[in-house]
């Protein structure tokens, strides 16, 4: 009884040194290869930073209107948040590698399914700043055109344009990350039509005076007393 | 030399009839056909009784379906018109060639084609007349040209009798901004007729900025700019009265900022190295008579112009905020939720507005086109305290107050070097 308990615990004891001897390299691999991973990444935050400062990336991003939505949202400049990224999405993948040494079977069906998934996740990531940027320079040119043209209500012109196009670009963004999709297509379709009629009644019904007022001033013939508005600049 | 596959081949066997010449003319009427007959007619009478002795050419650059015959045609005939001069007239033949474009051609590509004729058939003076000059005279014609021919300028650059209040866009902004920066003394950076030498022509043709946007809309500006700051000789030639331009349809400020505003922002920064660290003036004497100013009475909206400039300021904070410095967004804020009655806009927050927007243009900080717009609803701010502060004062006043502007725009000429030379500050 006794030897089988000291048999026992024997075998456990040299299962345990077994397994921790054969687990203990994976774990210093793993570390390594983590290890190793922070690096590189920090080399390529680095190496994309400098590379994005010289192409002034943060310039044109002024200029497209992308900078102004990452403020308001807290965030960094966008060739530092690029840099950052590149960053967490190396250390991120180097971390993953590390774990698939460990040789758990569901920890490496998940890690593959996430490295199936990132190239959606980049393009999402891609189709929604495009988005934001495209949004950011239509309303804006909508807005300055309203002003200018003298229309009392320039500025929910130019949020329609914006929201519109958000709408847009947050449903392409999540068709391609495949999350609801037949969910997000329908409810994009009832939303973009129903915007659409409501302007179309609204507009037929409610603006008639308007369209002719606006087809009159800029297709028609152009009146002596309007030419007397303002002063002649040159 | 001129390029070859600028001149088409029927231009070139025209040039070749003509050959070298003293004097050119070219008249782009990228606009309609009776005008361009008015124009024509002032240039030969003024070629056939000043420049007796002198081989002169008048090139028409026009666009469409028309040929050679019928642009020839619509410019009237000119023997006929020759019959019915009197005094001494022209001893050799008033050549005339036409330049047809596939479609009206820009101004820049109408410019870059007067070059390269002028470039060609070596020319010694040229001068460029627009179409929708309503009263173009002979003897407009000939002071331009005598200024360049014989005085041996390089730019001659018009010079008129206006409205008190025309040309409110020249008088506040064009002028005293480029006289304060490249130093210039030209009135009308921005001429409809002016004229060149030969030199200056052949300079201007050999650069390399003839696909510039700006460049294609309104080439005159960068031309007047050019000959300033390269150290041409300039002068400035009193042509009359300027009147309104024929057939032109209602004003649209936002079209006139785009192509003047928008070009003189580009000028700053191609031409930064002339006027950045440089504190050059180039004088431009006046033949004939000076500047004048008329006052007579005229209808204005000024309340449409203010509550223009009000609501733009207001629905344009989020684009302003980006452009100005944020004392002087301020400072506009306020103004702006001023009575009518008490409006002003000061000329020293004027002037820091423009240098705001100039060094904005610079860096870029917003789509360039939407920039130049966003300066609309603060032009008509400064249009309406202009009109409301010189309603009843003497065209004598008004000279001494535009005068103060242009000290404005030197006295704060540091403030834009320190905002043009700074980083664009991205906040991380």
């Amino acid at each position: 009884m006794r030897d089988t308990i000291i048999q026992g615990l024997s075998q456990a004891y040299s299962n345990f040194v077994h397994m921790i001897a054969e687990f203990l390299p994976h774990l210093l691999v793993m570390l390594i290869i983590i290890a190793f991973g922070l690096v590189v990444a920090l080399l390529f935050k680095y190496l994309l930073r400098t590379i994005l400062r010289l192409t002034k990336l943060d310039k044109v991003s002024e200029e497209a209107g992308a900078t102004k939505v990452l403020r308001l949202a807290h965030l960094p400049s966008m060739s530092e948040l690029l840099s950052r990224s590149l960053f967490w999405v190396t250390w991120f993948g180097f971390i993953l590698v590390g774990l698939s040494v460990l040789g758990v079977a569901t920890l490496q069906e998940q890690i593959s399914r996430f490295m199936r998934f990132l190239p959606e996740v980049f393009i999402a990531i891609l189709i929604l700043f495009l988005g934001v940027a495209i949004a950011n320079f239509l309303s804006r040119a909508a807005l300055l055109a309203a002003v200018n043209a003298g229309y009392a209500s320039a500025r929910i012109v130019s949020w329609s344009i914006r929201f519109v196009i958000w709408i847009l670009a947050v449903t392409m963004t999540l068709e391609e990350l495949g999350v609801a999709r037949q969910t997000v297509i329908a409810a994009f379709s009832i939303l973009f039509g129903a915007t659409m009629l409501g302007l179309a009644i609204a507009f037929g019904l409610g603006g008639q005076d308007l369209a002719r007022r606006f087809l009159e001033k800029n297709l028609g013939p152009v009146r002596q007393d309007e030419k007397k508005n303002e002063p002649q600049p040159m | 030399m001129a390029e070859d596959t600028l001149l088409s081949d029927d231009l070139l066997r025209q040039l070749i009839s003509v050959g070298e010449v003293d004097l050119l003319v070219g008249i782009p009427s990228q606009y309609s056909f009776s005008p361009v007959a008015d124009v024509v007619r002032a240039v030969e009478q003024s070629l056939s009784r000043q420049f007796v002795r002198q081989r002169v050419v008048i090139a028409l650059l026009d666009g469409g379906e028309k040929n050679a015959e019928q642009l020839a045609a619509a410019a009237g005939n000119g023997d006929e018109r020759r019959n019915h001069t009197h005094g001494i007239t022209s001893l050799r033949t008033i050549h005339r060639i036409a330049v047809n474009f596939a479609a009206a051609p820009t101004p820049g590509a109408a410019l870059h084609t007067t070059l390269a004729i002028c470039d060609l058939v070596r020319a010694k003076a040229a001068a460029v007349f627009s179409p929708t000059t309503s009263n173009l005279s002979a003897e407009s014609v000939a002071n331009l040209l005598t200024a360049v021919y014989r005085d041996n300028f390089d730019f001659a650059a018009p010079l008129y009798t206006r409205h008190k209040f025309q040309g409110l866009l020249m008088r506040n902004l064009l002028y005293p901004m480029s006289r304060a920066l490249f130093g210039s003394g030209m009135r009308e950076v921005f001429p409809s007729e002016w004229g060149f030498s030969g030199r200056l022509g052949s300079h201007c043709f050999n650069q390399e900025i003839w696909q510039e946007e700006v460049i294609r809309t309104q080439p005159e500006a960068w031309m007047a700019v050019n000959a300033s700051c390269d150290d041409y000789r300039c002068c400035q030639v009193y042509l009359g009265e300027k009147l309104p331009p024929k057939n032109v349809a209602a004003i649209d400020i936002v079209d006139i900022l785009r192509q003047t505003v928008g070009a003189l922002f580009w000028c700053l920064e191609s031409q930064q190295t002339s006027w950045l660290d440089s504190e050059k003036v180039h004088s431009a004497p006046t033949i004939g008579p000076a500047h004048q100013l008329t006052s007579e009475p005229t209808e204005m909206d000024r309340h449409r112009i203010f509550e223009m400039f009000r609501s733009g300021v207001t629905n344009l904070e989020p684009v302003l905020s980006t452009i100005l410095d944020p004392e002087t967004h301020s400072e506009i804020k306020a103004i702006v939720s001023l009575e009518e009655g008490k409006f002003r806009f000061q000329s020293d927050l004027w002037v820091r507005t423009l240098y705001d927007f100039a060094a904005s243009y610079h860096h870029a900080v917003i789509n360039r086109d939407h920039l130049v717009q966003a300066l609309a609803p603060l032009y008509r701010g400064m249009t309406h305290s202009y009109l409301v502060e010189h309603a009843d004062s003497s065209p004598a006043e008004i000279e001494a107050a535009d005068e103060m502007l242009c000290s404005e725009f030197e006295l704060q000429k540091p403030y834009l070097r320190e905002k043009w030379k700074s980083k664009v500050e991205v906040k991380s």
